[in-house]
C-alpha cells in the first residue's frame, strides 16, 4: 500500500513537472513546514467586508499547514485592546493609522512594532519573486511605513485608494462647464456657480484635509517641502510655499456651503457627501470608497461621478492626488514573529492579491492596476492621466499631552469655514503646535 | 453571645459578595485611575514611564482642556436649573390640576427616557439640521429663511443646542420621580390653605416645594453627575466635540487624549479631575440645599 502510494506520488510528480501544471501545489507542498503552528491574525473589518480575510487565512493554511487564529471586527481596537493591555498580543495586525483610538499610532510612539524591513527581501511564499520587486515605488519607503525616517520599514502597505475631488460629471456636462484644472480655474467657477445657488466646496469631515493638505504640500513644494513640512521644521509655516497653501485653503473655506461645519463629524457626514449628489455643492474631497458609501443615496437626474486630482497651482504646475493606504504590522511583542512575517509576505502573492481584489480591496502591486476593470479602472489610473502620487504623512513623535496636531491643522477648517477664526490664528496656532512636536520627534 | 455570633455571620454574608463586588469594580479601577494618572503610557505597550505630577501641571496650562471644562460647567448649570424647574412645574401641573389626557402627557413626557442617546442625537440632528431641519423650517415661517441658523455649526450656538437635547432626555424622569413625592403630599393641607386663600402658586412655593425638599436634594446630585456621563453621550453621538473643539466636555476630551492622542496617563489625569470635581460638586450642592427635613 505504501509502495503505491509513493508511486503513484511519485507519477503525479513527474507528470506535472513534465507538463508544469502542478508546478504550485509542488511547491505548496514543499512549502508546508509550519504543519502545528498556529498564527493569531486579527484584521479590521472595513467596507471590503470580513469574508476576503478568512479566505486569504485559508490560503495560508494550506500553503503553509499553519492554522490561523483570525479575529476580524469594525471595531477591531475593543476586542484586541484590551487583551493587548494585558500583554496578550495578535502577531499580524491589519489596522491602519489614522483612527479614533489610534492604536496604531500608539505602537508606533512607543516602539511596539517590529521591524519588519527583511519581509521584502523575502521571496512570496508560493513564488519565486522577491516581496519588495512586486511592491510599487514609493509605498516602502513613505513615513506610513516607515515611520522613524531611518530607512527601517514596521509597517506594510496593504490596500490603497487615492484620494482627490469628487463631482458630479453629469452636471458638468449639462451646464458646459470645465473641469478646472487650475485654482484660478476654480475660483472662476465658484463665482460662476454661486451665481445658480451651488457652492464650490463641500467636505465630510475636517479629518478628509489631510490627504487635501498632504498634496498640496507637495503642490506647493514637492517632495523636499513635503519633508521639511512634515517633519516640522523651523520656520518652514512662514515660508511662502506654506502661505501658498494656508491662502488656498482660507479661500476654498469662504467657498464652502455654508452648512458643512453642522455636519462635519462622524455621525452626519453623509449629509455633506449628500450635497454634491444633490447639485448644491460641486466638489469634495474623498477617496473612492465614497462611491459605495453613497449608493444607495437619492441623487440629481444624470449624475455621474467624477474624480480629479487637486488643480496645480499655477497653470501646467503638477497636480496631485494622494494614495492613502491601510497597513499591516507585527506587534514588538508578538509569539510568532518568523511566520507573522511569512504571513505579511504571503500578502504580495496573486493568490492573495487576487482574493483582495475580488472584495474592491486593492494593493499597491507593480502592474495590478492595470488589471482592473470598470469603476475601479477609473480612479486607478488617475496617476497614469498625469496626476502625481503624493504619499507621506507628519512624522512620528513621541506623545505630547494636549497636543493634537490633526485637530489644529484640519479641524480649525471648520471655524475658517464658519468665520470664528482667521487664517492669522489658524497659522500661528501651528506653529506653536509644530514647535512642541518638534522637541519631540522621534 | 451565640445569637449574636449568628446574627453577625449573617449579616457578613449578606455584606461580603456586595463588599467584594465593589472592590474589584469600583475601589480598584479607581485606584488605578489615580496611579496611571502620574504615568506617561500610551495604553497599549508594556512601556510606562513614572512621571509625577507632570500630567496635572500640563494641565493646568492645556487650553484646551479648559475650555471643555467651561463647556461641562456650562452645561451642567443650563441643563439642570432648565430640567429641574420645567420637571417640577409639569409635575405640578399633571398631579395637582384636571387637565384633559393626563395619562397621556405622563408617557410622552417619559417617552425620551426610554430611547438610547444614539436615538436622541439622530432625532436632534433632524430637528437641527440647517437646510431641512424642523426649527428652520419653523423660522422661515416667520421670514428668517433667508438666513438659516446653524444649529450645530455655529460655535456660538452648539452648546445651548446639545443642551436641549440633553433637556429634553431627562424632564420625563425627573417628573416622574417629583410626582410620586408629590402624591404623598396630603390633600388636607392644600384643602386648608385654600381655606386661607392660598394660590396655587403659594401652595406650590410654600406646600410642594418644601415637602418634597428632600427628594430634590437627592436628584438634584444625581442628576450633576449624570450630567457629565450624559453630555459625552450626546457629544460622542452629536458633534464628535466639534466644530473645531467647541463642545469638547470632559470625558470626550479624556477619551481624546487617552486614545486618539496616544496619552493615556494624561487621560487619566483628566479622570482623576472629573473624579475630584464631581465629588466636590456633588458636596457643595449637599451642603448649599441643606434644610430642616420638615415632619407632618
Amino acid at each position: 500500500m505504501k509502495r503505491k502510494l509513493s508511486m503513484a506520488l511519485a507519477v503525479t510528480m513527474v507528470a506535472s513537472m513534465v507538463s508544469g501544471t502542478g508546478a504550485i501545489s509542488v511547491l505548496a507542498e514543499d512549502a508546508k513546514t509550519h504543519e502545528g503552528e498556529t498564527l493569531k491574525v486579527a484584521a479590521i473589518e472595513t467596507a471590503y467586508g470580513a469574508d476576503m480575510w478568512t479566505q486569504v487565512c485559508d490560503a495560508f493554511t494550506e500553503l503553509t499547514g499553519a492554522a490561523v487564529e483570525l479575529t476580524t471586527d469594525k471595531n477591531l481596537e475593543d476586542v484586541i485592546g484590551a487583551s493587548m493591555k494585558s500583554g496578550d498580543y495578535p502577531d499580524v495586525v491589519h489596522l491602519a493609522t489614522g483612527r479614533p483610538a489610534a492604536l496604531t499610532e500608539t505602537l508606533i510612539k512607543e516602539d511596539g512594532l517590529e521591524n519588519i524591513t527583511d519581509v521584502f527581501d523575502m521571496t512570496v511564499p508560493g513564488e519565486d519573486v522577491k516581496v519588495g520587486d512586486k511592491i510599487a515605488g514609493g509605498f516602502t519607503e513613505s513615513s506610513l511605513t516607515n515611520p522613524y525616517g531611518d530607512g527601517e520599514n514596521y509597517l506594510a502597505p496593504m490596500f490603497y485608494s487615492p484620494c482627490g475631488l469628487f463631482y458630479n460629471a453629469g452636471l458638468f456636462a449639462e451646464k458646459g462647464w470645465e473641469v478646472p484644472t487650475t485654482w484660478d480655474e476654480m475660483w472662476a467657477l465658484g463665482d460662476k456657480a454661486a451665481e445658480e445657488g451651488i457652492a464650490l466646496f463641500s467636505y465630510p469631515t475636517t479629518g478628509y484635509f489631510d490627504a487635501f493638505f498632504y498634496s498640496m504640500l507637495y503642490e506647493a513644494g514637492g517632495s523636499e517641502f513635503f519633508d521639511k513640512a512634515t517633519n516640522y521644521e523651523e520656520g518652514i509655516w512662514d515660508t511662502e510655499e506654506a502661505k501658498t497653501v494656508f491662502d488656498i485653503i482660507t479661500k476654498l473655506a469662504s467657498y464652502t456651503e455654508k452648512s458643512v461645519p453642522s455636519n462635519a463629524n462622524n455621525d452626519n457626514y453623509l449629509k455633506n457627501q449628500q450635497l454634491i449628489l444633490d447639485n448644491k455643492a460641486l466638489f469634495m474631497p474623498n477617496g473612492n470608497w465614497v462611491i459605495g458609501e453613497m449608493a444607495d443615496a437619492p441623487r440629481a437626474d444624470g449624475f455621474e461621478w467624477g474624480f480629479m486630482a487637486l488643480p496645480a497651482i499655477t497653470d501646467g504646475g503638477d497636480r496631485y492626488s494622494f494614495a492613502w493606504f491601510e497597513q499591516m504590522w507585527i506587534p514588538a511583542a508578538a509569539e510568532n514573529i518568523d511566520l507573522a512575517k511569512e504571513f505579511v509576505a504571503f500578502m504580495y502573492s496573486d493568490t492573495a492579491a487576487d482574493i483582495f481584489a475580488q472584495s474592491g480591496a486593492v494593493q499597491p502591486l507593480l502592474g495590478f492596476a492595470d488589471t482592473l476593470e470598470g469603476d475601479s479602472k477609473l480612479y486607478y489610473s488617475i496617476y497614469d492621466d498625469g496626476a502625481k502620487v503624493a504619499l507621506g504623512a507628519f512624522a512620528t513623535t513621541d506623545a505630547v499631552e494636549g497636543v493634537s496636531f490633526a485637530d489644529t491643522v484640519f479641524g480649525t477648517v471648520n471655524s475658517l469655514v464658519s468665520g470664528d477664526k482667521t487664517e492669522e490664528e489658524w497659522i500661528e496656532a501651528i506653529k506653536a503646535d509644530s514647535d512642541q512636536l518638534r522637541a519631540a520627534l522621534k | 453571645m451565640k445569637k449574636g455570633h449568628r446574627r453577625t455571620g449573617f449579616v457578613a454574608t449578606c455584606i461580603v459578595p456586595a463588599t467584594l463586588l465593589f472592590i474589584v469594580f469600583m475601589i480598584i479601577p479607581t485606584f488605578n485611575v489615580f496611579k496611571m494618572s502620574l504615568y506617561k503610557w500610551g495604553g497599549y505597550s508594556n512601556k510606562k514611564k513614572f512621571v509625577g505630577l507632570d500630567n496635572f501641571q500640563k494641565l493646568l496650562g492645556d487650553t484646551k482642556f479648559l475650555q471643555s471644562f467651561q463647556n461641562t460647567l456650562l452645561l451642567i448649570v443650563i441643563v439642570t436649573v432648565i430640567t429641574m424647574s420645567m420637571a417640577l412645574i409639569f409635575a405640578a401641573i399633571l398631579s395637582r390640576e384636571k387637565i384633559r389626557g393626563q395619562n397621556i402627557f405622563r408617557v410622552v413626557f417619559y417617552i425620551p427616557n426610554i430611547l438610547s442617546v444614539v436615538i436622541i442625537s439622530a432625532i436632534f440632528s433632524a430637528i437641527y439640521d440647517a437646510n431641512n431641519g424642523m426649527l428652520n423650517s419653523l423660522l422661515s415661517l416667520f421670514g428668517k429663511g433667508d438666513n438659516p441658523v446653524y444649529w450645530l455649526g455655529d460655535q456660538k450656538i452648539v452648546i445651548f443646542s446639545l443642551a436641549g437635547a440633553m433637556v429634553w432626555q431627562a424632564i420625563g424622569y425627573y417628573m416622574v420621580m417629583y410626582m410620586a413625592s408629590m402624591a404623598s403630599v396630603p390633600e388636607t393641607l392644600y384643602e386648608s390653605s385654600a381655606l386661607d386663600g392660598a394660590t396655587r402658586l403659594q401652595q406650590f412655593f410654600q406646600i410642594t416645594l418644601p415637602l418634597i425638599w428632600t427628594n430634590i436634594r437627592t436628584t438634584l446630585t444625581f442628576f450633576i453627575i449624570s450630567s457629565i456621563n450624559l453630555s459625552f453621550l450626546f457629544v460622542k453621538a452629536m458633534t464628535s466635540g466639534g466644530p473645531d473643539g467647541s463642545t469638547e466636555v470632559f470625558l470626550s476630551y479624556m477619551y481624546k487624549q487617552a486614545y486618539t492622542n496616544s496619552s493615556y496617563g494624561y487621560g487619566m489625569a483628566v479622570g482623576v479631575v472629573v473624579f475630584v470635581f464631581s465629588f466636590g460638586l456633588s458636596a457643595i450642592v449637599n451642603l448649599l440645599t441643606k434644610r430642616e427635613p420638615i415632619d407632618l
